[in-house]
């Protein structure tokens, strides 16, 4: 039994059928953070949740050096008030197949979630707000090890 | 670096999510609704449990990054970071850099280098925020 129920599941998968909005915050070894917004998010397996890896930069820097990140949901309404924490990593979309990570196999996930704009176009998008081109790179990986409550009286709390 | 009218907005509607690192370089954020900006000086106004759950980390480190909160992570995709400290109830963040997040080429420009004129044209610019209609 993995740490994500069907209710996070579910709510990963808000905006339309492309995924929730987080926000996704690593840092450097020495202790600077960084934190994104990221539009194209989901679930995998039990315990993981990817992320579209577009134009990530210093977040790709910092799991080089520090691999661990955590996630919090953009706008947690009722209870959806999570911050999930974990090791973390980046899978590049030319990575070889036979690899894993944890439970994940690399040509599995990347043959299922590597090509996300085909897989689920962000038609709800509106101009301003879309990349000229959605252009993927690979899939940003956490794996989930500990759900936090980020809701304002509970925050820190530790919930699985 | 004073923030953008455009940036204080969505700050102030729609708070911030506050990422902090401690010392073993591991994560905390902190999500919270109830923000202010005074030029460069993000206000945040945290629960009681918030506190305690940061008070240890800022001691050893202070640097904090930020991101606008609900709609304004989509509207607003600004990160703001600078030196945070615990004040009367309240974390006081001084912004000393600021980087755009939108998806696309400019995906991580730093933006107060430009300067406020060119940081707040740029801000313009790119966003089509409707104004309000006025009823004729």
């Amino acid at each position: 039994m993995g740490l994500l129920t069907n209710e996070i599941k579910d709510a990963l998968k808000v905006v339309g059928k492309g995924g929730s909005v987080v926000h996704l915050a690593t840092s450097s070894i020495d202790g600077k953070p960084n934190i994104v917004a990221e539009r194209f998010v989901t679930s995998y397996l039990d315990d993981y949740i990817l992320i579209a890896d577009m134009f990530a930069q210093k977040t790709k820097v910092n799991l080089n050096e520090n691999p661990q990140a955590s996630i919090s949901i953009a706008h947690p309404i009722g209870s959806h008030a999570w911050v999930f924490r974990g090791p973390a990593t980046v899978i590049n979309i030319g990575a070889v197949s036979t690899e894993k990570w944890y439970d994940i196999n690399v040509g599995q996930v990347l043959a299922e979630w590597g090509d996300w704009a085909a897989k689920e176009p962000p038609l709800e998008v509106p101009p301003d707000i879309a990349p000229p081109k959605v252009a993927q790179r690979g899939l940003i990986v956490l794996k989930v090890e500990e759900i936090i409550s980020s809701e304002l009286e509970n925050s820190g709390n530790k919930i699985a | 670096m004073k923030l953008t009218p455009r940036i204080k907005s969505w700050i102030e509607s729609f708070g911030v999510h506050v990422a902090l690192s401690d010392e073993k370089g591991q994560i905390t954020i902190i999500v919270a609704e109830r923000t202010s900006v005074d030029e460069d000086v993000v206000t945040i106004d945290l629960s009681e449990q918030q506190r305690n759950q940061i008070e240890e980390i800022l001691l050893k480190n202070d640097y904090v990054a930020l991101a606008p909160g609900q709609l304004g992570a989509i509207r607003a995709p600004y990160q703001l970071k600078g030196s945070a400290r615990l004040l009367n109830g309240y974390l006081e963040v001084e912004i000393s850099e600021i980087y755009c997040t939108k998806p696309g080429p400019e995906a991580g420009i730093r933006l107060d280098v430009l300067g406020y004129d060119d940081m707040k044209h740029y801000d313009e610019s790119r966003w089509t925020d409707l104004a309000p209609v006025n009823p004729s």
